[in-house]
């Protein structure tokens, strides 16, 4: 448990109690194809607090929605899964939740300190961890009521394992919200589906919290028992983003949630978005190659880019003060309407192929501050200022 | 009622009746192709009617008055359109006169359209047995070998389907009735029933018996009636356990409606049926007769169940034969579609809710790859009536098939183009059911 | 002033067309070969074709390599039937061998008749071999006869839609419904049909079907591409841009249509053979297997001993009509590129 203050994008301070939910630790993972192996993701960590909303912003094709996949474990075939951890915390006395991590890599958040192993045994009272500790293995024993957290590795769980932490743990909204929906069954069925699969709860009660659900995110009640060809591009969106809360999750994933859409609608949505969030105080990741939708909604920003994270930190610091060179002409190529005007500039050249992406820092042969180094070696992703990283040689400011 | 009328303006039942007037349209040109073909042949159209010796010349010009084949062309044309409306679709050449009260046109000849009502039902039990089990186990097939891919187990479907699916209907039913029939001999060769089993039956019900094979026809039809009949109410029974809140509940609705079906099936052919009859012998047919056996009951009654076991016998080669020559063409096609549907992303985002596997692969991914299997299911009925018209040669089974076949190498031509057109209103009807199963299949096709 | 310098193609405009066909083909090909279905049914095809010319020289291979010269004395000098030329022993219709006694037959597959004969004499290899000649012929040009109509008249009720739209359309629904073979069999049994009346009436049933549905969609996914418009901008009347334009881009789904319908030709033929329909060809696959059985030879006591008889020719249709669908399959992948994997 933490005292956290956050300055969120719109100017807002806000100080609150929280604790983690997700943390992800050098996950990294390939896709393999003919042609050989693509590098999707390479190195990726940060961390999520309950309640907060974290933007995860690069190009098309940077690996955003891999990381996102990764997460909830829906990787297509070809993907090939390298190494990294994604731990997914839950309260300590959830106890569904620690009898599913017997057996797994766990880390536990006891009286301020930090635990890491896999979990041997779960008593009533205690339970027994398997930890490395100056490079021997040891048992450890912890008092199960001084546990403020555990956090299982969802990158250890078989897909039968996972099945209980999706939809309910982890929800998305996928990119393209027209095509997440079954086009030959009502859209009310399809999110009672969601919530009988995960609550036993009769159909009537069901029907009445998707009914809820609607109305909470605008949608006309009747509409429960349309088709999806009968809905608009927006009724769309929001059924979807109902369906992701139809099972109160403790992380939601919204991936590209107004792409497909027109401006206006895509304003009204984001805006309703961030209320939902606020008010249900949920943990949301979003991910956008829009750098003004980030802007709008996210208070925790991590800039990706072929593949890597290359910054990561509060979305007022990167906006105002970025440190690696991508970000700050993401920033450039974002026109200010208060400020000054200033000459939009583009960034030359093109995304690297992730075939045969480029030796040292990705991000190198397009970089206007790139040294000898930044050929030869991958930086390292350090905290440059006070929650704020970044994987530069050359860093800015 | 309110619901009759909710079911009556919704958008389904007006794609009903939208397809069914479609149909007439078709039906329409279809009978005036025939028609022109008809007409474009070499020789007077009157000869194609009646050009038979038997008949006597009194007996030809009635028919020729009767078909109106006497007029002018284009009153022909709405002559020819009445009669089969009306039904009188001419005289056969070749099939003499069996029923007691003769056709007062036909005299001694027998009526084209007593020649089709016979055999279509025929016809019908083997189309609905074997579209049914071929699709459903290409359906199940390709589902299983789309969602667990494997080198090896593609390989070999595509191979073992590419030649089920093109090989020569009669040589590969020629081959079946030779492995079966000749070597294991568990089957009869050919035919519709052993005749022998049916010769002590004096009187079935009100039919009597010694009339050709008028009773095996009534028992027939009563099967036929039981199976279509059952097979439509167990669909509305499963239409209807749709809205039931539980799977348990819908899970024992429909097995319950089968098991009542079933009895009722069992205790109407297997209990005693009014009747006369002296003994009740299954004849052997086959190499390895399973069963045999001599009946006796009381005087009055008969039970059906052999005589029923006898048609079943009969009808188990052809039913493979067509089933194994239809499956593969579905099971290819679910196979690709099932690919193509599994990368949608409304699979994925059901993986994503937590659902099980199967699930997944049944309810969502198997449900929308079903829809161009319909639909190509559409195209093949044309392909489907073909290959009956070879098997029910091949195994002699006594069908329209057969109909058409013989009466054209007889150069009978009233019942064979009676038969042509018939062929093709069954067609047209199978055609009529699979789009509305498509309709119901897919909701974005209805006209909301 | 200087005159206004004229432009002078430097390669005149058949030759780009040629190359740029040249080079497309050549992509085409390349997206082909991967696919090892279509791969399979194309090597199944030339097999055949090779087959299928191999037989002129046939009789002429035989009598230097399996007769012996003692042998074609005897047959020279035979009492009965004596022959004067390799030829006759080897014909699909008349043949017979003069060494091998009338109620032997049908004989066994030996040196002298790698696959036997039939009860009538006739060598079973060289029936099969003179059959494939005419099985490609009618079913090439069956097909090509649908793809012209189909072409044309989806490209026309596409251009220029309305009541012209409707009608074909409606009556490619019945053509799509009509059984086929049924229709055939009425059909021979009231007028006789040779095999090019065969792949006549073939081409026109199949081609008026479904291929006319599926490639009016496609012309119509042509008439909407701006190309269009700048033709018809740049004046091009109705038929130029229906020739030049909707027509090339329609050809490889025609094409690819074309392999499904080469398949259901030679289908029908052998079944219209099979049941002796076709009087007016003397010696095809499905006539094959018809004598087999109206010999009955198939369903008789000792069918397994006579395989050479019925098993041949059924394979053969078999084997050539799944690898014209394997070949359609494989340019499948080529002409929709949705079904090309990753």
């Amino acid at each position: 448990m933490k005292w956290s203050t956050r300055a969120c994008a719109r100017g807002e301070i806000v100080t609150t109690l929280t604790y983690p939910v997700l943390q992800v630790e050098n996950l990294t993972m390939h896709y393999t194809t003919r042609k050989g192996a693509v590098k999707a993701v390479e190195n990726v960590s940060f961390s999520l607090d309950k309640g907060e909303a974290l933007g995860l912003v690069g190009e098309s094709g940077c690996g955003k929605t891999s990381v996102a996949l990764t997460l909830l474990r829906l990787l297509p075939e070809n993907a090939q899964f390298l190494g990294g951890h994604v731990y997914f915390f839950r309260d300590g006395s959830d106890e569904a939740h620690a009898r599913r991590a017997v057996g797994k890599p766990v880390k536990i958040l006891a009286d301020g300190q930090e635990h890491q192993g896999r979990l041997l045994e779960l008593g009533r009272s205690e339970l027994v961890l398997e930890a490395h500790v100056n490079g021997r293995t040891q048992p450890v024993r912890l008092s199960r009521d001084r546990i403020a957290r555990l956090g299982v590795d969802l990158t250890a769980l078989s897909d039968e394992e996972m099945r209980p932490i999706r939809w309910k743990g982890i929800s998305m909204i996928f990119q393209a919200a027209m095509n997440s929906l079954n086009p030959v069954y009502k859209v009310g069925d399809q999110i009672i589906e969601a919530i009988q699969t995960h609550m036993p709860i009769s159909i009537p009660e069901a029907r009445e919290r998707v009914e809820r659900l609607f109305q909470l995110v605008g949608l006309d009640r009747q509409l429960m028992d349309r088709y999806p060809h009968e809905y608009s591009g927006g009724m769309k969106q929001r059924a979807v983003i109902a369906m992701a809360l139809a099972c109160d999750p403790d992380i939601i994933i919204a991936d590209e949630p107004t792409t497909a859409l027109d401006v206006i609608v895509q304003d009204k949505i984001l805006r309703e978005m961030r209320q939902i969030q606020k008010k249900l105080n949920m943990s949301m990741i979003y991910i956008s190659h829009d750098i003004a939708v980030i802007a709008e909604v996210a208070d925790t920003v991590g800039v990706m880019y072929a593949g890597g994270l290359v910054e990561f930190g509060p979305s007022e610091a990167i906006f105002k003060s970025p440190i690696h060179p991508y970000t700050k002409a993401l920033m450039s190529a974002f026109p200010s309407i208060k400020g000054e005007k200033v000459k939009l500039a583009a960034l030359p050249g093109e995304p690297p192929d992730l075939l045969k992406p480029p030796s040292g820092c990705r991000f190198h042969p397009r970089c206007p501050f790139a040294t000898e180094i930044c050929e030869r070696e991958v930086p390292q992703f350090l905290e440059h200022k006070p929650k704020h990283y970044a994987a530069c040689w050359n860093p800015l400011a | 009622m309110n619901r009759l009328w909710q079911f009556l303006t919704s958008g389904m039942s007006k794609f009903i009746i939208m397809r069914l007037l479609q149909i007439i349209l078709v039906l329409y040109l279809y009978m005036t192709l025939v028609f022109i073909i008809l007409e474009a042949q070499p020789g007077d159209i009157t000869d194609i009617y009646t050009a038979n010796p038997k008949i006597t010349p009194e007996a030809r010009e009635a028919i020729i008055k009767q078909l109106g084949l006497d007029k002018p062309i284009h009153q022909r044309y709405f002559e020819y359109l009445k009669n089969f409306v009306t039904g009188h679709l001419g005289c056969s050449f070749k099939w003499g006169n069996i029923s007691p009260t003769p056709d007062p046109i036909c005299r001694e000849q027998r009526p084209t359209w007593d020649l089709i009502k016979e055999r279509l039902p025929r016809t019908l039990v083997l189309f609905l047995t074997y579209t049914i089990v071929s699709f459903y186990i290409g359906f199940f097939l390709g589902k299983l070998i789309a969602w667990r891919r494997g080198a090896v187990i593609e390989y070999l479907s595509t191979v073992i389907g590419v030649t089920l699916f093109t090989v020569f209907t009669p040589w590969f039913a020629l081959l079946l009735v030779w492995i079966f029939a000749v070597n294991l001999g568990v089957v009869p060769i050919g035919g519709f029933i052993n005749p022998d089993s049916w010769t002590n039956i004096r009187q079935v019900g009100s039919v009597d018996c010694s009339i050709g094979i008028s009773c095996s026809n009534v028992v027939f039809n009563h099967m036929l009636l039981w199976l279509g009949g059952l097979t439509l109410l167990w669909g509305i029974v499963y239409l209807w356990s749709r809205r039931l809140p539980y799977a348990w509940q819908r899970r024992a609705v429909r097995w319950g409606a089968l098991a009542v079906g079933l009895i009722l099936a069992g205790s109407f052919f297997g209990g005693g049926w009014l009747g006369e009859v002296d003994r009740v012998v299954l004849a052997r047919d086959t190499k390895f007769q399973f069963f045999v056996w001599e009946l006796e009951f009381p005087a009055g009654t008969i039970p059906l169940y052999p005589l029923v076991l006898d048609f079943v016998q009969h009808m188990a080669l052809p039913i493979l034969t067509l089933t194994l020559i239809s499956f593969a063409g579905t099971m290819l096609l679910m196979r690709n579609t099932m690919l193509e549907t599994m990368r949608e992303d409304y699979v994925i985002a059901a993986k994503a809710k937590g659902l099980p596997d199967d699930v997944v692969r049944d309810k969502h991914a198997a449900r929308n790859a079903l829809l161009p299997v319909v639909t190509s299911l559409i195209f093949a009925i044309a392909f489907s009536v073909d290959g009956g018209v070879f098997t029910e040669t091949i195994f002699s089974w006594p069908g329209m098939g057969q109909l058409l076949l013989l009466s054209a190498l007889e150069q009978d031509y009233p019942v064979a183009i009676g038969a042509l057109v018939f062929t093709g209103i069954f067609a047209l009807v199978a055609h009529l059911v699979a789009d509305i199963l498509y309709a119901f299949l897919d909701p974005r096709i209805r006209y909301d | 002033m200087q005159a206004v310098p004229t432009f002078k193609p430097t390669e005149p405009i058949w030759r780009v067309r040629l190359q740029l066909l040249g080079r497309g083909l050549k992509s085409s090909w390349a997206m082909f070969a991967e696919s090892k279905i279509g791969l399979t049914g194309l090597g199944i095809i030339i097999f055949f074709a090779l087959f299928g010319a191999l037989w002129p020289i046939y009789p002429w291979l035989m009598e230097h390599i399996a007769w012996t010269p003692e042998e074609l004395e005897a047959a020279r000098n035979a009492p009965y039937g004596a022959i004067s030329s390799i030829y006759q022993v080897y014909d699909p219709v008349v043949g017979y061998d003069p060494l091998i006694p009338g109620i032997e037959n049908p004989t066994p597959p030996s040196r002298r008749h790698p696959l036997g004969t039939n009860q009538y004499g006739r060598d079973i290899l060289a029936q099969l071999m003179a059959s494939t000649g005419s099985e490609f012929m009618l079913g090439v040009l069956a097909a090509v006869i649908t793809v012209v109509i189909g072409t044309l008249i989806g490209a026309i009720t596409a251009y220029y839609g309305g009541f012209v739209d409707t009608f074909f359309m409606r009556l490619a629904d019945v053509f799509i419904l009509f059984p086929l073979v049924s229709f055939l069999i009425v059909l021979g049994s009231m007028i006789e049909l040779t095999l090019i009346k065969l792949a006549f009436v073939l081409g026109i049933l199949y081609g008026f079907g479904q291929i006319t549905v599926i490639l009016k969609s496609q012309a119509l996914a042509v008439k909407v591409k701006p190309y269009i418009e700048a033709a018809k901008v740049a004046g091009g009347g109705h038929f130029h841009v229906i020739f030049r334009h909707i027509i090339p881009n329609l050809l490889p789904l025609s094409f690819l249509y074309m392999m499904f319908n080469v398949t259901g030709a030679i289908f029908s033929e052998a079944a219209l053979s099979f049941f002796g329909l076709l009087p007016g060809i003397k010696v095809s696959w499905g006539i094959m297997i018809d004598s087999a059985h109206s010999g009955g030879y198939i369903l008789g006591g000792r069918s397994f001993q006579n395989w050479w008889l019925w098993v041949p020719p059924g394979v053969a249709i078999t084997l050539l009509c799944s690898a014209f669908y394997l070949v359609g399959r494989g340019l499948d992948e080529v002409v929709n590129p949705r079904l090309r994997k990753r």
